[in-house]
């Protein structure tokens, strides 16, 4: 049985008899095969990466577990790429897409391509901060519901509110409420620590100023973490790469408008990990 | 007595009339304050850095050294006009190989104008910069075999993709014939590029300064790569690494240079690439 899922933060949804994505109980997540090229381009890139033998087994678990390609029902026939559902083993999951780079256009694309991502490039983050916060959903502890802000108020967001943004998602305190200032109550549990946000993002930042395999042009990198038992059981952070429908052959060189994107974002997160110590230290 | 620099590589060059920059026989450069807001912007840039105690000093070495402004008689004779006094990088060198190196792959910045934006996009798309991040914007090769300088035309070196490139940072270390097309021999690679006082070595920490630095943007900077050809009974190479022309800098706003950064990554790539193959030639014999 297959259904809509439920924390899609960003890319398309299931609407008005256009196809999304769907999941099944069994772990997996359908995404409909895109018109044009990119759908091809991303099956293309999760056939070579899964057999890609020098992609070390560490950067592997980054990505998400490729089962091929379905014909399914209910979708008119159309082709599903078939993938590991990164949430199903969450049971409260807080989830954010933050979409890498200072650009998300490539020599490749088309000029009209080219030009839409420009104008989007420059009204976001994206050229100022090398990423952009493509959407996120937060639960609040104390309204016991999920929060998710507006996407068009997100569309607009400068530097400072992407900072915002990445303290909201990591407070228990009521998000609804933009006069409470978020209290970053996970921020260590989460961004912090051995297995945290921030210890995964330096390790493919590491294999990212080698890798010359794969340009991955305006992927999104997805940050997981539970909300149920928090506090006992800690916050099972991950960090997911996603979105590989404009990924291209690196040609020998590395993929630097990623990995300058990724510098600049883990120094956002570093910055809340700092500030959030030190105001428990207070 | 000022005179033409003689191994400028790339910028505006004093010549035949036009408005560019002077040396002394004292170390220093004279670069005129250019007319509009950039010569300003990069006094501006050197007054900071200059008295920013949160510079570490070991970085502040990859900084050409600033001695304030100074009115001097203008190349183009257009009278006295305030210059910049900076260190001269390349005058402790009798034969420097020097080559320019745009870092980042776009070359504009928000909030430029979009008359300049135009401009830097289209040749940031035409050159290696969109796609390598960083382009090489001019070189000056110490040929063994000529005896001379190599200093190909700027159009053909603007005209380079990723292969040129390549070629061009390996001939910047043979000692081959430079302007035929014979396969450039590296020879150099470990003393230039290589060691704990090489090229690498040096772009290695500028990285790690960039990594967490977000007091400048670094927009439109060159890596200024410069070496010692003359022989005179076991003068080193020297190679040393500088980072030149700032008209172009901005506060980084709490933001680190990502744009520098990614560029300089891939760079230090494309170098770590020519010293591992000749390493490895040298192993095989070759």
């Amino acid at each position: 049985m297959l259904k809509v899922p439920e924390h899609q933060v960003a890319g398309h949804i299931a609407k008005d008899g256009k196809p999304g994505p769907l999941v099944d109980d069994k772990g997996r997540f359908f995404k409909p095969l895109q018109g044009d090229s990119r759908g091809e381009i991303e099956v293309k890139f999760y056939e070579s990466f899964s057999s890609n033998t020098e992609v070390p087994d560490h950067i592997r678990r980054y990505f998400p577990v490729y089962h091929g390609t379905q014909a399914v029902e209910g979708s008119d026939g159309a082709a599903m790429i078939v993938l590991e559902n990164l949430l199903s083993k969450y049971s409260k999951p807080s989830v954010m897409d933050v979409k890498m780079g200072s650009r998300t256009w490539y020599p490749e694309a088309s000029e009209e391509y080219i030009q839409k991502c420009l104008r989007k490039d420059a009204r976001s983050t994206t050229v100022s901060s090398g990423f952009r916060i493509s959407g996120f959903e937060v639960y609040d502890h104390k309204e016991l519901s999920f929060w998710k802000p507006d996407r068009k108020l997100l569309n607009g967001i400068k530097v400072d509110g992407a900072r915002l943004a990445l303290r909201k998602f990591v407070s228990s305190n009521t998000l609804s409420d933009t006069s409470s200032k978020p209290d970053s109550a996970f921020a260590s549990s989460v961004y912090g620590g051995s297995r945290g946000v921030l210890t995964q993002l330096l390790e493919l930042k590491t294999w990212f100023e080698n890798q010359t395999f794969y340009h991955f042009n305006s992927c999104s990198i997805l940050i997981i973490y539970e909300n149920e038992s928090i506090h006992e059981d800690g916050a099972r952070a991950q960090v997911k790469l996603v979105d590989f429908a404009h990924v291209h052959d690196g040609n020998g060189v590395i993929d630097h408008n990623f990995l300058g994107g990724l510098c600049s974002f883990i120094n956002f997160v570093r910055d809340i990990l700092q500030s959030s110590d030190e105001s428990t230290d207070n | 007595m000022l005179k033409v620099p003689e191994h400028q590589v790339a910028g505006h060059i004093a010549k035949d009339g036009k408005l560019g920059p002077l040396v002394d026989n004292q170390g220093r450069f004279y670069k005129p304050l250019q007319g509009d807001a950039r010569g300003e912007n990069e006094a501006k840039f050197y007054e900071s850095f200059s008295s920013n105690k949160n510079v570490p000093d070991h970085i502040r070495g990859y900084f050409p050294v600033y001695h304030g402004v100074q009115l001097v008689e203008a190349s183009d004779g257009s009278g006295k006009l305030p210059h910049m006094v900076l260190e001269d990088v390349v005058s402790s060198y009798v034969k420097p190989s020097v080559m320019d190196v745009k870092i980042g792959s776009r070359t504009w910045y928000p909030d430029v104008s979009e008359e300049y934006f135009n401009k830097c996009i289209k040749k940031d798309r035409a050159t290696t910069t969109v796609s390598l991040g960083f382009r090489v914007s001019g070189l000056k090769i110490f040929d063994c075999q000529e005896s001379g300088f190599w200093r190909p035309d700027k159009r053909v070196v603007l005209a380079y993709k990723a292969d040129g490139a390549r070629t061009a940072l390996r001939k910047f270390v043979s000692s081959n014939s430079l302007a035929d097309d014979s396969v450039p021999d590296c020879a150099y690679a470990s003393e230039v590029y290589g060691g704990s006082n090489g090229i690498l070595m040096q772009l290695l920490e500028l990285k790690a300064w960039f990594e967490t630095q977000t007091l400048y943007h670094f927009n439109s900077c060159s890596v200024l790569m410069v070496y010692e050809n003359e022989s005179g009974g076991d003068e080193e190479r020297r190679p040393q690494v500088k980072l030149v022309d700032f008209a172009h800098v901005l506060d980084g706003n709490g933001v680190i240079d990502h744009n520098f950064f990614g560029g300089l990554c891939s760079f230090i790539k494309f170098i770590q690439d020519i010293l591992e193959s000749s390493d490895n030639r040298c192993e095989n014999g070759h």
